[in-house]
């Protein structure tokens, strides 16, 4: 009935869109992304005939996908967007595992020439404490072979930069003026972050509005306020949550020596967040400050920053994390003869659209602190205090380009102890074009990047905290003939230490503390061939190696191979 | 450019003169840390006389906050006294005892042993108390119904079924040195027996407080948790009749005037105090024609009725009783 109701929907808005463009001559365009993938997953691993006998041996899914966009100007200066997906699963035949769905719909136009609006489907993104959605762990730096799953992982999971899908009304303006002020820009939306539930939550809302003056070309200053909200009255309960965010920005930009230009950057903010009705719902106030400096020196991208993020501090928009780590992982979610359910590893991090999560949370997800512990909920982590320093596209050589990275942090409230943890977390990336050095027509590229992260805390035995993580990764495209890549990477991790899981309530205050120790060992291993027809449009065939291991816990090892073929198009 | 400075500072100053607590969450070492003795268990207040309404406390300190629980009992009448708490230290606020006990029988004046022990720790810690003088329950907030103590009360009277007992006996009673004991097995009827307790012969003639919510009942009750082997359910079946004299002529006519019962399964072994709010008690038997007002009146009762029951195919049932006495404010073991 649904997929009735999708075909219909999509007929009529070509019908619609042909019939406009007839009648007034709009223009309808087309754009979209085209994928087939196919993969097989084999169980791997040594005395697989006594560890695992319940296991399938050999698992294959595929899929191919069209989704359409369709663009026309029913009216100048009226665009309508919409995007819809065909898809069909390999096995189906006549309707069956055939779907067609409605992907985005939404429309933009411009008032007057003066004020632009969105309606339907948004993306949206503020500042890094109001709004924004921070990239998926070990995702820095990651070399380019891996980038086929990243994309795909992205466009599924609608993951468009930093900014978080939305379904609401957004308008936008600027306004030039003569004295003290020279330009004004206002943008503002409203949208509906879950709708009402029978019998459940009610609606949440989040309205937000950003606002820049410039002074003049070197002074700015603006504010980001945002509000998400539950409307009490959609729903048959007594209690609202809500949580205001409001944050001021000042930003000053100059030269060097007339040489290098620079920005200073200078942030803060304060937080409500609580529960309306809820006697037992502690209203939290936080506060979060950073201050930065960032230039361009040569070709390298420098940035300096110091952050102040209290213990208390709450913002749903920035705060909601990609990776859902109470999904269940498409590959083997049980495997061995215990059936023992496979917990979210770094193949599930690098390949699995499944796992992420597209929808703002309203209170703290969890993360895994062997994947990310330093920075779990991106620059908006509460409770941490420290600096980072970041330098991008440092040109050693012609050949060598190198990327930098590096975070200080400490807690600012001790959990469970006095006694607080430090972080400190390292990237580098490089990336060698041998074809540069030997002169070869073909690009030979060699991208290597090491991730370091470090917790400590001190104290007595049971206060202290020793975790160490590396993820070690390594990628080589070799181009063989134009276009056509041999390609191949490894990503090895490792994370060696104890940590405490906190456990939270549902006003996120911790109550537990589970201990736990680690000594994981991880091995993403790929090669294959991907040929490039244009820079969005390629194909790949692949083989993969995953290997999953608990130093502590052998008998739970788990191995998996996969060949796997994608077509991805942009249209 | 002075002024944006002064605001900027003035915006660090405020982010960074907001008090945070420094720590998030329950303490590690009360949930990983060993547990230490700092102080050892001290008994303050020894030798205590309850009777004059005199209280004790113990005192002891340790390294993490523990579920504690200290347990009295007599050496003599084998009464319980359970105090426990979670802390890191037990103080006169969180151990004070004054001398009531939480397993049935009331303590006397006797020795009692007492032991400190901890949820998920061996650690046990003994000591020893005396109790001079023992509590005694009965005072202006209580109207005591009877304690059998000066024996049985010609004029509360009742109807036992033939070959079923109702026999005042010394020894072994929840209070004092007598109780009623009440037995037997009728397999004709559910009636075992009923004894009607009149207000007029109450041992405390203190009116009752006209509010339902702030009055108690308390009866001690001894079973022998006998379960029926026809329903599986326990053969003894206490019920509680209150009557009450609405418009107080010394007599209680069914036909304008309201009746409110209680009934339980008698399904414990031993002594147990059972107290029961005047507003739970749910059941009323309204005034024929409903002429009753419908409204619980504690001050207006005339008669307490306690029937022993029982499934005439299920054998024997035995509800001993001693110690009938309402509380104002609370139950008479709080």
């Amino acid at each position: 009935m649904k997929n009735q109701f999708l075909s219909f929907l999509t007929f009529f808005l070509l019908f619609i869109a042909t019939s406009i463009q007839a009648q007034i001559k709009s223009k309808v365009w087309y754009d979209g992304n085209a994928r087939v993938m196919y993969d097989r997953n084999v169980l791997a691993g040594s005395n697989l005939d006594q560890t695992d006998t319940v296991s399938s041996r050999s698992t294959g899914q595929g899929f191919s996908k069209i989704d359409l966009g369709i663009h026309f100007t029913p009216v100048k200066d009226i665009e309508i967007n919409s995007s819809i997906r065909l898809q069909n699963d390999f096995g189906g035949m006549w309707g069956n595992r055939n779907t067609v769905a409605l992907r985005s719909l939404s429309a933009t136009g411009v008032i007057k020439n003066k004020i632009r609006f969105s309606v339907g489907d948004l993306f949206l993104n503020q500042s890094k404490y109001t709004l924004y959605n921070y990239s998926q762990e070990l995702a820095k730096y990651e070399p380019s072979v891996f980038n086929f799953y990243r994309e795909y992982i992205n466009y599924e999971n609608y993951y468009i930069k930093n900014y978080w899908r939305l379904q609401g009304i957004q308008t936008n303006f600027s306004y030039n003026m003569y004295k003290f002020i020279e330009q004004i820009d206002l943008d503002i939306f409203s949208s509906r972050v879950r709708g009402s539930q029978w019998l459940g939550d009610p609606e949440l809302l989040m309205i937000g509005g950003t606002t820049f003056i410039r002074l003049n070309k070197n002074f700015k200053i603006g504010s980001h306020y945002i509000n998400t909200f539950e409307v009490m009255s959609s729903s048959n309960t007594n209690v609202a949550y809500y949580n205001p965010v409001i944050t001021a920005k000042i930003i000053y930009s100059d030269k060097i020596y007339e040489k290098y230009p620079y920005s200073l950057i200078f942030e803060g903010g304060l937080s409500q967040r609580g529960w309306r009705g809820d006697e037992f719902a502690p209203e939290t106030n936080g506060s979060f400050f950073s201050s930065s400096f960032k230039s361009k020196i040569k070709s390298s991208n420098v940035s300096l920053s110091f952050r102040y993020v209290d213990t208390d501090f709450r913002s749903i928009g920035s705060q909601s994390r990609r990776i859902h780590y109470s999904l269940t992982p498409t590959s083997y979610p049980f495997y061995n003869n215990n059936f023992t359910q496979r917990k979210i590893s770094l193949l599930d991090i690098v390949s699995d659209p499944n796992i992420y999560n597209q929808k703002l949370s309203t209170s703290l997800m969890n993360y895994n602190p062997m994947y990310s512990a330093t920075m779990p909920y991106g620059d908006a982590t509460p409770n941490r205090i420290g600096a980072e320093i970041n330098i991008e596209d440092i040109n050693v050589t012609y050949f060598l380009k190198l990327n930098l990275d590096a975070k200080y942090f400490t807690e600012i409230s001790g959990q469970g102890t006095r006694e607080k943890r430090d972080f400190l977390n390292g990237v580098i990336y490089s990336k060698l074009f041998l074809n540069k050095i030997f002169d070869l027509n073909r690009p030979i590229i060699i991208e290597t990047s090491f991730n370091s992260e470090n917790v400590k805390r001190a104290g007595s035995a049971i206060e202290k905290i020793s975790l160490n993580n590396h993820l070690l990764s390594g990628g080589v495209s070799i181009g063989i003939i134009e276009n056509l890549n041999l390609i191949c990477g490894a990503k090895m991790f490792s994370s060696k230490g104890n940590e405490y899981l906190i456990e939270r309530n549902k006003y996120d205050e911790i109550i537990d503390y589970d201990k736990v120790t680690y000594a994981n060992e991880e091995k993403i291993v790929i090669a294959g061939l991907q040929y490039y027809f244009e820079k969005d449009t390629y194909i790949t065939l692949q083989f993969n190696h995953f290997n999953v291991l608990d130093v502590d816990n052998v008998k739970d090892e788990f191995s998996m191979k996969r060949l796997v073929f994608m077509f991805n198009m942009n249209l | 450019m002075k002024k944006n400075k002064i605001f900027l500072f003035a915006c660090l100053f405020v982010v960074f003169s907001c008090e945070k607590t420094d720590i998030e969450g329950p303490f590690l070492n009360d949930l990983y840390g060993d547990l230490n003795i700092l102080e050892d268990l001290k008994i303050v207040g020894d030798s205590v006389n309850f009777e004059n309404g005199e209280s004790l406390h113990f005192t002891a300190s340790f390294s993490k906050i523990v579920d504690w629980k200290i347990r009295i009992q007599g050496l003599n009448s084998g009464s319980i006294k359970i105090i426990s708490g979670k802390s890191n230290v037990i103080n006169s606020i969180n151990s004070s005892w004054d001398g009531s006990s939480t397993e049935l029988p009331f303590f006397g004046s006797e020795n009692c042993s007492v032991e400190l022990s901890f949820e998920t720790h061996d650690t046990l810690i003994e000591s020893e108390l005396y109790i001079f003088t023992p509590k005694n329950y009965v005072n202006e907030n209580t109207v005591l119904i009877t304690d059998f103590e000066a024996g049985f009360n010609p004029n509360f009277t009742g109807f036992f079924q033939a070959g079923c007992t109702k026999s005042l006996t010394i020894g072994s009673s929840g209070e004092g040195t007598k109780y009623l004991q009440q037995f037997g097995t009728c397999d004709w009827d559910w009636l075992i027996g009923y004894i009607d307790y009149y207000s007029n012969f109450w041992l405390n003639q203190n009116i009752l407080v006209n509010d339902p919510s702030q009055v108690y009942f308390n009866i001690m009750i001894k079973g022998d948790s006998t379960i029926s082997e026809v329903d599986g359910v326990p053969n003894s079946l206490f019920k509680l009749e209150f009557y009450e004299d609405e418009n107080n002529d010394g007599y209680y006519d069914a036909n304008t005037e309201d009746r409110y019962d209680f009934e339980f399964d008698v399904n414990w072994k031993g002594w147990k105090m059972v107290s029961i709010n005047y507003n739970d008690v749910e059941n009323l038997v309204a005034a024929t024609n409903n002429a009753g007002d419908g409204i619980r009146n504690p001050n207006k009762i005339h008669n307490v009725r306690t029937l022993l029951l029982a499934n005439p195919n299920s054998g024997f049932a035995k509800a001993d009783v001693d110690f009938l006495i309402w509380s104002i404010g609370g139950p008479i073991l709080n």
